[in-house]
Formats: C-alpha cells, sequence, structure tokens
C-alpha cells in the first residue's frame, strides 16, 4: 500500500490529466435535518505549504503554514455559517489518557480509510465491491467523539499548498522551449464529512490544481469554496 | 530501512530520519588535541585539523521564516504521531534508563532531546533535527553493554548538535538546483546523455556528503562517551559485532554499497578504533556500565529475539545468539531461542558437511542445553513436544505438553494443546 506521501504524489500526477480542479463521492445528495442547525467538528486540519525549489524539491515552510491554517480555519467557519451549520473546533485530549487512545484510534481509522478513498475513487482501478458505491465507514465507535462534543458530523481537511520560487520559474521557462513541460507549485488536498452516529463517511472531495494561495484570507477562502464545492449540507 | 517508491516521500524519510550530511572531508582530525564541547559556539564545518564543536546552542529553536523552521515543523508532526504509535515501547524503567544516558552524553543539551523507543526487530537509531531521537529494539538487542549503547546514542547526538539533516538538505537543494540547469544547458546543447550522466553524480555526491556526516557523528558520538567515562573501545566492538552477524548472512542482501548512508563498517570500524586508543591516551576512561545494563535491558531480551526469529533471516540469528553467548548471561534463555532458531528452519542434515544433523536434532540439543543451564520460558516443553510430536514420539509429547501446561496453567494455547494430546482415532 502506498503511504500518504506516495499517494499525494500519485495525484499530483494525477493533476495534468485530470480534467477538473475539484471532483467528489458522497453517499447522499443533501443531508436531512429540517431546521436544525447541523453541528460539525472540524478535526485539527492538516496543512502545510512550501516552496519548489529549482531543482523539483519542496521545502517546507512553518511560517506559510501558521499563517495558513488560520485562514483555512475561518474560512471553513464562514462556509458552514453559510450553510447553517456551526463549526465546533476539535482539541486533542491530554496524551495518553484513555481518551486520547479512543480519539487517535478514530483519527487513524480515518487515515486509513481515507487513504483508500482517495487511491480506489479517484487514481488507481476501483475496488470491485465499491465501484458503484460509496459506503465506506468508520463504524459506530465515531458515536464516542460526537457524543463528547455535542456534535452531529465531523469534518477531516488535509491541505498541501506549494509555490514556484523564482530558480522554478527559471527551469520552466527554459523547459518551455524545449518542449518539456516542467511542474511548478501546486494545490492540492481533501476533506471528508464523517456522521458521528453511524461513522459513515458521507462525503468525500479532493483537490487538485496548479493555482491558489491560502496565504492570502481570499485566495484561502476561495481555495475552501472550491474544496466544500457540492457540500451536502 | 523499509524503501519507498517515489522520490519525494524519499527525500522526506531521508531527511526526517535524521540522515546526514554536511561539513568538508573532517580528515584526520585526532581525538586527543580537540578540547571539551563548547557550547553556544557555531562552527563553520569542520576541515582537517578543526575541533568539532555544536553547530547550535542548547535551547536554540529556529526562527519561524527559515528553511530550518520548515523541517522543525515536519518533524514536530511527526514526533505527535510517534506519541500514539502501536509499537511504542511504554515500559518506564527502560525508557528512563535510555533517557540517562543520552542525558549525561548530551550535557546541557539534554532538555532538548526526546528519546522514543519503538519495537522494531532491526538495528536502527535516528536523529530528527527537532531533538527527536527513535531507538528501534533490534537495536538494544544487539548492542552488549552500556557503554555500545552510548556509543550509538552519542553517534545519534552528533547529527543533532551538527545539525546534518539541515546541511544535508540545504546540500541536496543546491545539488538538484545545479543538475537541473545542467541538464537544460545539455540538452539545450544537444547531449540529452550528459543529463542521465550528471544525475548519477549527483545521486553519488549526496550519498557520499551522507557519509561525511556519518564520520563526523562518529567522532562526535566518541568523544561525548568517553568524556562520561565509558570506555570508548567499546564502540569499534559494536560495529565488529555487526559485521560478523552481517558476514553470516546468507542472503547478502542487506549490504549494498554505493547507496548505503554509512562508511564501510570494516573502514568505520578501524577508524573507530584508531579514535579509541588516542582517546584513551587523552583520559582513561573504562566504564561499561554492563550490571545496569543487564538489570534494565536484559529482562526484555526474550521478547526482542521473539522477534528476531520472526524476520526468519536464520544465517544472521544463528551468528547473533552465538555471539550473545560468548557473554555467557542467561544462557538458558539463548539455548532455548536457539533450539527454537532451529526448529522453526527445520533444514535436513547437509550431506557434504561432516557431522551435520537435522535442525530437529539441532533443536532438540539446544533446549537439553537450556533446560540444563535453567532460565528458558515454560514454553520449551511445548516446543519439544511438538517435535516429538512431529517424529511420531507421541507418550514423549504428551509428557512435554503436560510439563508444559503444569509450568503456565493460564497458557493462551491451553485448549489446543489439549486437544493435541488426545490420542487420535
Amino acid at each position: 500500500m502506498l503511504g500518504r506521501g506516495g499517494l499525494i504524489t500519485v495525484l499530483i500526477f494525477s493533476l495534468a490529466l485530470a480534467g477538473c480542479e475539484v471532483a467528489s463521492f458522497y453517499a447522499k445528495e443533501k443531508l436531512e435535518r429540517g431546521n436544525k442547525t447541523a453541528h460539525v467538528l472540524l478535526m485539527t486540519p492538516d496543512v502545510q505549504l512550501g516552496e519548489v525549489t529549482a531543482g523539483g524539491l519542496v521545502e517546507p515552510n512553518a511560517e506559510w503554514t501558521a499563517i495558513a491554517e488560520k485562514h483555512v480555519v475561518a474560512a471553513l467557519k464562514e462556509q458552514l455559517a453559510k450553510r447553517k451549520s456551526r463549526l465546533v473546533l476539535y482539541r486533542s485530549p491530554k496524551a495518553d489518557t484513555p481518551k486520547a487512545r479512543i480519539h487517535t484510534q478514530l483519527i487513524k481509522l480515518h487515515n486509513a480509510v481515507g487513504s483508500s478513498i482517495l487511491l480506489h475513487k479517484f487514481a488507481s482501478p476501483p475496488l470491485p465491491t465499491k465501484e458503484d458505491k460509496f459506503d465506506w465507514t468508520l463504524g459506530p465507535q465515531a458515536r464516542i467523539v460526537g457524543h463528547e462534543y455535542g456534535a452531529d458530523y465531523a469534518l477531516f481537511v488535509y491541505l498541501r499548498d506549494t509555490y514556484t520560487s523564482p530558480g522554478r520559474v527559471a527551469v520552466m521557462v527554459l523547459a518551455a522551449v524545449l518542449g518539456v513541460g516542467v511542474p511548478g507549485g501546486a494545490q492540492i488536498g481533501f476533506a471528508s464529512l464523517v456522521d458521528l452516529k453511524t461513522g459513515d463517511v458521507l462525503w468525500f472531495s479532493r483537490l487538485a490544481r496548479a493555482s491558489g494561495d491560502l496565504r492570502t484570507p481570499s485566495a484561502a477562502a476561495e481555495s475552501v469554496k472550491t474544496l466544500l464545492k457540492d457540500f451536502p449540507l | 530501512m523499509r524503501r519507498h517508491r517515489l522520490s519525494a516521500v524519499l527525500v522526506a524519510v531521508w531527511l526526517g530520519a535524521g540522515a546526514c550530511a554536511t561539513a568538508p572531508g573532517d580528515g584526520d582530525a585526532s581525538l586527543a588535541d580537540e578540547g571539551g564541547t563548547a557550547p553556544g559556539l557555531i562552527a563553520p564545518g569542520a576541515g582537517p585539523g578543526v575541533p568539532l564543536v555544536p553547530d547550535l546552542s542548547p535551547g536554540q529553536r529556529p526562527a519561524l521564516a527559515t528553511d530550518e523552521a520548515g523541517w522543525w515543523m515536519v518533524m514536530d508532526r511527526t514526533e505527535s504521531k510517534l506519541k500514539t504509535a502501536g509499537n511504542l515501547v511504554r515500559d518506564e524503567a527502560l525508557n528512563r534508563y535510555v533517557k540517562g544516558i543520552v542525558c549525561r552524553l548530551a550535557g546541557p543539551y539534554c532538555p532538548d532531546i526526546r528519546v522514543y523507543l519503538l519495537r522494531v526487530p532491526y538495528f536502527n537509531a535516528s536523529m530528527a533535527p527537532n531533538g527527536v531521537m527513535v531507538v528501534w529494539t533490534g537495536l538494544l538487542l544487539r548492542t552488549r553493554n552500556e557503554a555500545q549503547l552510548a556509543a550509538v546514542l552519542g553517534h545519534e547526538l552528533g547529527h543533532y548538535l551538527r545539525r546534518h539533516t539541515l546541511h544535508r538538505w540545504r546540500d541536496a537543494k543546491s545539488t538538484t538546483n545545479a543538475l537541473i540547469f545542467f541538464q537544460i544547458g545539455a540538452a539545450l546543447g544537444g547531449v540529452p546523455v550528459a543529463g542521465q550522466i550528471a544525475s548519477l553524480i549527483a545521486m553519488g555526491s549526496i550519498t557520499a556528503f551522507s557519509r561525511d556526516q556519518e564520520r563526523e557523528s562518529d567522532r562526535m558520538g566518541l568523544r561525548l562517551m568517553a568524556e562520561i567515562g565509558y570506555d570508548p573501545r567499546e564502540s569499534a566492538k559494536l560495529w565488529q559485532n555487526l559485521i560478523r552477524e552481517d558476514e553470516a548472512d546468507e542472503d547478502k542482501k542487506t549490504r549494498f554499497i554505493f547507496f548505503s548512508t554509512h562508511p564501510a563498517p570494516e573502514e568505520r570500524s578501524e577508524t573507530l578504533k584508531r579514535l579509541a586508543e588516542d582517546a584513551l591516551k587523552a583520559s582513561p576512561a573504562v566504564e561499561t556500565g554492563d550490571e545496569r545494563f543487564r538489570n534494565i535491558v536484559l529482562p526484555h531480551r526474550q521478547e526482542y529475539l521473539r522477534d528476531e526469529l520472526r524476520l526468519r533471516r536464520f544465517s544472521r540469528s544463528e551468528e547473533l545468539l552465538k555471539m550473545l553467548l560468548e557473554d555467557g548471561v542467561d544462557a538458558g534463555e539463548l539455548h532455548f531461542f536457539r533450539g527454537e532458531l532451529y526448529r522453526l528452519r527445520g533444514k535436513k542434515a547437509d550431506g557434504d558437511k561432516e557431522g551435520d544433523t537435522d535442525d530437529k536434532d539441532k533443536a532438540l540439543a539446544a533446549y537439553a542445553k537450556a533446560l540444563d543451564a535453567g532460565g528458558a520460558p515454560p514454553e520449551i516443553h511445548r516446543s519439544m513436544g511438538l517435535i516429538y510430536l512431529k517424529s511420531g514420539q507421541s507418550e514423549k509429547a504428551w509428557a512435554a505438553f503436560a510439563k508444559y501446561l503444569e509450568l503456565s496453567p493460564d497458557a493462551d494455547d491451553l485448549e489446543i494443546i489439549k486437544s493435541m494430546m488426545q490420542p487420535m482415532g
């Protein structure tokens, strides 16, 4: 199996082939909830920004990442408010407590399930048993976390944003002279919505494009809006 | 280390795993003429004869806008995953012990280092730029005393104190930058092959640099251990033992010199021996810490040996057990695992080798020695029972199973064993 990093690389390579910037799968197009405000627990977003060097390596940038994390959370809050939902922020419990262990297991399970969705729904051939279905689940244990926060759903967000360094721009221009396309910065990510009563993954969206900038509030808001296109709430 | 497919992952893992890369050739500077560590001094790479001093001061953290902070961020995240790793060793005494050695080696840097013991049956330790040190249990199985353990821990600290990850990253960056422009230039000049040659040279130079860093860490580690009184000769002994194990490996899969990130083991062992002699001239250090090591690490050895045998690299494990038996500590336990090795391997006698016997006979002989010496776990009787059963000696098998159940009445496999004791038919 590919690790998370490997999957992301696969996605970057599939970027050129993919027609659209964002694609999503869902169990239900729209979630029923009457007049009630939905409480969505935002799991700690996994955001990382970096710069593509001339030679094509990615240098992680802590300063940009810290800025982007704030912008992403603010943009998510805004997007959910527009959908009559409230964002509840997740806080990791103290390490090594029984509570922490339960939470960790759920997060790790989501990582594993999410990786499978990414791999089999977006990149490589679908699993024979899931070809025409979207019925992934984390199981009813997810209820424990939902109960604790009084939340109906959990939202997982993963974003990687890279920017082209001046050196890389020079390489891209020179390579273009030779008729070779060299990739620069890219924005990739995914988000998933989990029902905290059943553990079912309700919606899963993937973003992959060569534009976007999480370092400024307005561009970050645009990225989050694009990622949440077709959000079922 | 596991091999990763994609280069991006490779670079991240390679940097994360506290690998290495700076400093123009550290040459022959002898340990004897180096002063004590001078915390806080920033050393611009150590050339021949230049004393090795730490490249960062105690408590130092990188400024947020730097490339260094980027790698700290990545490793901080990895660290939070380490804290909940399923194979994290939580035994308090063992953690306190290893951390204690690290602290004495690190001196004023002690608060900057966090040690994580992972249950992984291979010989390895790694150092991340943010102060995360990871030690695998396969290493604890192979170090024979506290001084040898200190030698590895000191080596890893060397990577931290000399900020090898950062230097290697900068080095990789400038190498790949130069490479891509060279490739474009070559292609523009109509020489496409030149690009590939350059890429090979660049790969070589990245690994060569990293070997220089390993050498530097070896020197640093040796000095750190000698300064607090550990016998520096133990460092070379550890490497010699690893070479012995490597040479016993029938598969010979593990050695691949060009891309290996460490200096050739023979060269390393020789250098360490020489440096140890120099260090001893400067200050006599003779502590090996045998007793503490025995009291705290060896109680876990059965667990590590079980993991080792699961790898099914029997020729290596056989040599390892032979070496451990040379120390003669808990020989009964070691003979039991020798028996287990032969039982699991189950090879027939080699007709070309005079006096060679079937593995099942070797196993029974080893079990006999284990029972003689004492200290083998109750499973020894189950193992003997299984061999007897296979060779049709049911009465003997049942007696052995009965003994096993008598010694461990709460065994997980109680029902299975009982069912095997029913006469067939």
